[in-house]
């Protein structure tokens, strides 16, 4: 069902904001650091100076805009239940095999839809050998170039409400997920709610999930009291140890006092650099991050429509409603595939991520992290593919879109 | 009494000269903040979003708009500056020579009681300024104090640690080789927040020999521990709870889920915080003004007195980004699990607020130490030196007046001429 809602969509940041983003760098006031800090207490004060030097005298923000550009995207209004219409951003990158099958790529905090940008040329590709995508690869509302919501309480629901809608309103009556971090939340909400009705598989990179219930299931209980872990598994534990340890505290904060933040986020370019880039580099495996690309990436936050602050919301949001409780009671019986990579946030044993859902597919990475798009594209194209190839266990579960021309 | 063996336990080294100090921010740090808030650039809001995802918009708004055009901080410093300041290098084993500033105001009573004020975050050496006029005051009728309000190590004037590891031993050496360095080898010590953390350390460290005794009105307290307290366990059991104590209990449980977002980023991650701190006045106003409002009661705060307080913090000597450090390097040195378990065995004091962030039954706070003092209030939070200054002094004198637990426990300085 498509209509005429859409309207093509240029990245196009005016000249004001750059010239106030250059002002704010020019007038930046570094602290000190203490001798061999090194990442003990945070980002270390030396790649903070370099990149703000750079971001201030060097970056090509019009370069990085023009290559965002090449990518197809459009605006829509979608009308969300009890929170009035949201103009939502999003990239819709069509293969040239016409019985591709239109996959909604969902991107998390402090991701955005440009996480897709290295899987969209390789899921799109058409060829015999492998399943072909549409991709959708919306701006959550609140993030990039989508509105943001305006009143309180919008959480997973109304997250999953976007998506579907959106898939809905550019014509996929069924299509798959896939989502990591926050994308993981609202995918999975999607399988649950529109499991079997528009949503037919998905797939995620981040495995959220609780050692096995008895009551629940049984045979995972006993099996994960059994099985020890593997060598790659208990790394996983420790990896996920250090991260609830040391790395939770933006968490706790964005989930109870958003608004505090957020002042930092939208004032002060350096803040919002230092805030995020903590992530990039903590949350990946040793990925090469280059300074224009994560200047690329900070400044996606720093120039989008509702501004860094709106973003954080997501957290009390989701809290506040019950959703990071509740999520694990989303079960669906749409086939789901996982990928494991090791240094993800959530690392959890195989016998636990069976609890997430229909879990069909399973893939062990040696490399990889929380962003797993943009740090090893080819692995996860590699697993999606595999999920919906002829053969594979989630083949044709798209009526008349098995991937194949 | 002071017995030689305690100098040379901590000989204070350095050229141990006190210089006069005054706050005389720069006109380029006052011209560089203009030109930020010029160029403040604010979020957005959820509709009707109050407090509850933070500090209003609204709020916000008005404070920089004052601090921009109307704040008059030449004003604010001179009035601080109306309080003897001074600095002085402080000997820190590992860590070096620290240069530490101090409010030093003598009473005109002689044999006044030394008493050691230690602030917290996000408070300063100004937390004291109400009290120190009340507490310095002479008459028959009550005890006179000697007040001494440093600034904490990486806090208001005083240097910052250059080096890793700075934490509640070494904040306590700082506080007790500076009374030493004044010629106060005995004294009594008053501390809130941090200050409550460091002087428990005090009494640990010098207790008996050198702290006297102390008062707070803050403690992190949790249900007394069978294994260190067996009777106070049992008697917590069965005790039950007066309708202000479960007031209390309900208020912690509140702060423990919705307020403490703060502490799990400034003990894990404070540079990362400390950017935006230091970058944006906006940043760190928020970041102050939160607590400030959230953690008083009611207290009627005029804005000025909040941009001075934010103030002291944007223009502080080590920037703000090292205040918070205080966070991560005591949970990291592992301290605070020993210093609650054990016992203090020297003379505590304890004032309750009703509004303070933790507020649990008398009981549980007996579990402290060996408490001879106790005062319960009607109102009052966290910051009770500004906010119920009459209340607090009025509870620190009786604990040392003639009929008071404490009298007399500082041998030779009884405060009273």
């Amino acid at each position: 069902m498509t209509d005429n809602n859409e309207r093509p969509f240029k990245l196009s940041v005016s000249d004001e904001d750059l010239a106030l983003l250059r002002q704010k760098l020019e007038l930046a006031r570094l602290p000190d650091e203490l001798d061999g800090a090194g990442w003990d207490y945070g980002v270390p004060l030396g790649d903070i100076r370099r990149l703000v030097a750079r971001w201030k005298d060097e970056f090509d923000w019009r370069k990085a805009e023009a290559e965002i550009n090449t990518f197809p995207q459009f605006t829509r209004d979608i009308g969300i239940d009890g929170f009035g219409t949201l103009n939502i951003h999003y990239i819709h990158q069509k293969s040239s095999c016409s019985n591709a099958i239109p996959l909604l790529f969902l991107h998390g905090w402090p991701g955005h839809f440009m996480e897709a940008r290295k899987i969209i040329p390789l899921l799109t590709s058409a060829s015999p050998d492998y399943p072909s995508f549409h991709i959708v690869a919306p701006s959550h509302p609140g993030f990039g170039f989508s509105e943001a919501p305006r009143k309180r309480g919008f959480a997973a629901d109304q997250y999953a409400e976007v998506g579907n809608k959106l898939m809905l309103a550019l014509g996929y009556t069924e299509y798959v997920v896939q989502g990591g971090d926050f994308g993981q939340m609202v995918a999975r909400k999607m399988a649950h709610t529109y499991g079997n009705k528009t949503v037919k598989a998905w797939h995620t990179n981040e495995t959220i999930a609780k050692f096995p219930n008895f009551f629940s299931n049984p045979m995972l209980y006993l099996l994960a009291l059994i099985k020890p872990l593997t060598p790659w598994e208990r790394a996983g534990r420790e990896r996920t140890a250090w991260i609830y340890k040391y790395g939770k505290g933006y968490f706790q904060e964005q989930a109870t006092r958003p608004q505090t933040i957020g002042y930092n986020l939208a004032d002060s370019p350096v803040g919002l650099l230092a805030w995020v880039y903590e992530k990039l580099v903590q949350w990946t495996d040793e990925y090469p991050w280059e300074d224009d690309e994560v200047l690329t990436w900070i400044s996606i936050y720093w120039f989008s429509r509702a501004g860094p602050a709106a973003s954080v919301r997501i957290y009390y949001e989701a809290t506040q409603t019950g959703n990071i409780q509740d999520i694990y009671t989303w079960w669906s019986p749409i086939p789901l595939g996982l990928s494991f990579f090791p240094k993800e946030l959530d690392v959890v044993p195989r016998v636990w991520a069976r609890t997430i859902g229909n879990v069909v597919q399973e893939s062990e990475h040696d490399r990889g992290g929380h962003f797993a798009a943009h740090e090893q594209p080819e692995a996860l194209a590699a697993d999606v593919r595999g999920l919906f190839a002829k053969g594979g266990p989630a083949f044709g579960v798209v009526r008349g879109k098995n991937g194949y021309d | 009494m002071t017995e030689p063996s305690d100098f040379t336990r901590h000989p204070i080294m350095a050229n141990g000269y006190e210089q006069p100090f005054s706050i005389t921010v720069p006109p380029e740090d006052l011209e560089l903040l203009r030109k930020k808030l010029e160029v403040v650039t604010f979020p957005d809001e959820i509709e009707h979003a109050d407090w509850d995802y933070g500090v209003p918009l609204a709020h916000m708004k008005r404070l920089v708009a004052h601090w921009k055009d109307g704040f008059d901080w030449r004003k604010a410093e001179g009035k601080i500056n109306a309080f003897p300041q001074f600095t002085r290098d402080i000997d820190v084993d590992g860590f070096g020579t620290l240069n530490i500033h101090y409010v030093h105001q003598r009473s005109a009573v002689e044999n006044a009681i030394p008493l050691l004020f230690i602030h917290g975050w996000p408070g300063h050496f100004m937390e004291a300024r109400k009290i120190i006029p009340l507490l310095t005051a002479s008459s028959p009728d009550q005890p006179s104090f000697h007040v001494i309000a440093p600034s904490l190590p990486g806090f208001g004037f005083s240097e910052a640690p250059k080096q890793k590891g700075f934490a509640l031993t070494q904040y306590a050496e700082v506080a007790h080789k500076l009374m030493l360095a004044l010629g106060y080898p005995e004294y009594v010590v008053q501390g809130g927040d941090w200050g409550y953390t460091i002087s428990r350390k005090l009494t640990f460290m010098y207790g008996g020999k050198s702290v006297k005794a102390w008062h707070s009105n803050f403690a992190p307290v949790l249900f007394p521990s069978f294994w260190s307290n067996p009777f106070l366990f049992l008697a917590a059991l069965v005790t039950p709870w007066t309708p202000a104590e479960r007031a209390g209990l309900e208020h912690t449980k509140l702060f423990g889920e919705n307020e403490m977002g703060y502490i799990k980023l400034q003990s894990t991650r404070p540079q990362t915080l400390g950017y935006a701190l230091a970058d944006s006045p906006v940043a760190l106003l928020a970041w102050i003004y939160e607590k400030l409002m959230r953690w008083t009661d009611e207290y009627p705060w005029e804005d000025d007195e909040v941009l001075t307080w934010v103030s002291l913090y944007w223009f502080s000597r080590a920037g703000p980004a090292a205040s918070v450090r205080i966070y991560c390097e005591t949970m990291r040195a592992g301290e605070l699990k020993s210093l609650t378990a054990n016992r203090s065995s020297v003379p505590l004091g304890f004032s309750f607020f009703p509004k303070e962030n933790f507020v649990v039954p008398k009981l549980w706070t007996r579990a402290l130490g060996n408490v001879i003092y106790e005062s319960e209030h009607e109102r009052g939070g966290h910051f009770a030196a500004h906010e119920r200054p009459e209340d607090l002094v009025s509870d620190v004198r009786q604990m040392f007046a003639k009929d008071g637990p404490a009298h007399g426990i500082v041998p030779g300085k009884s405060g009273y001429a």
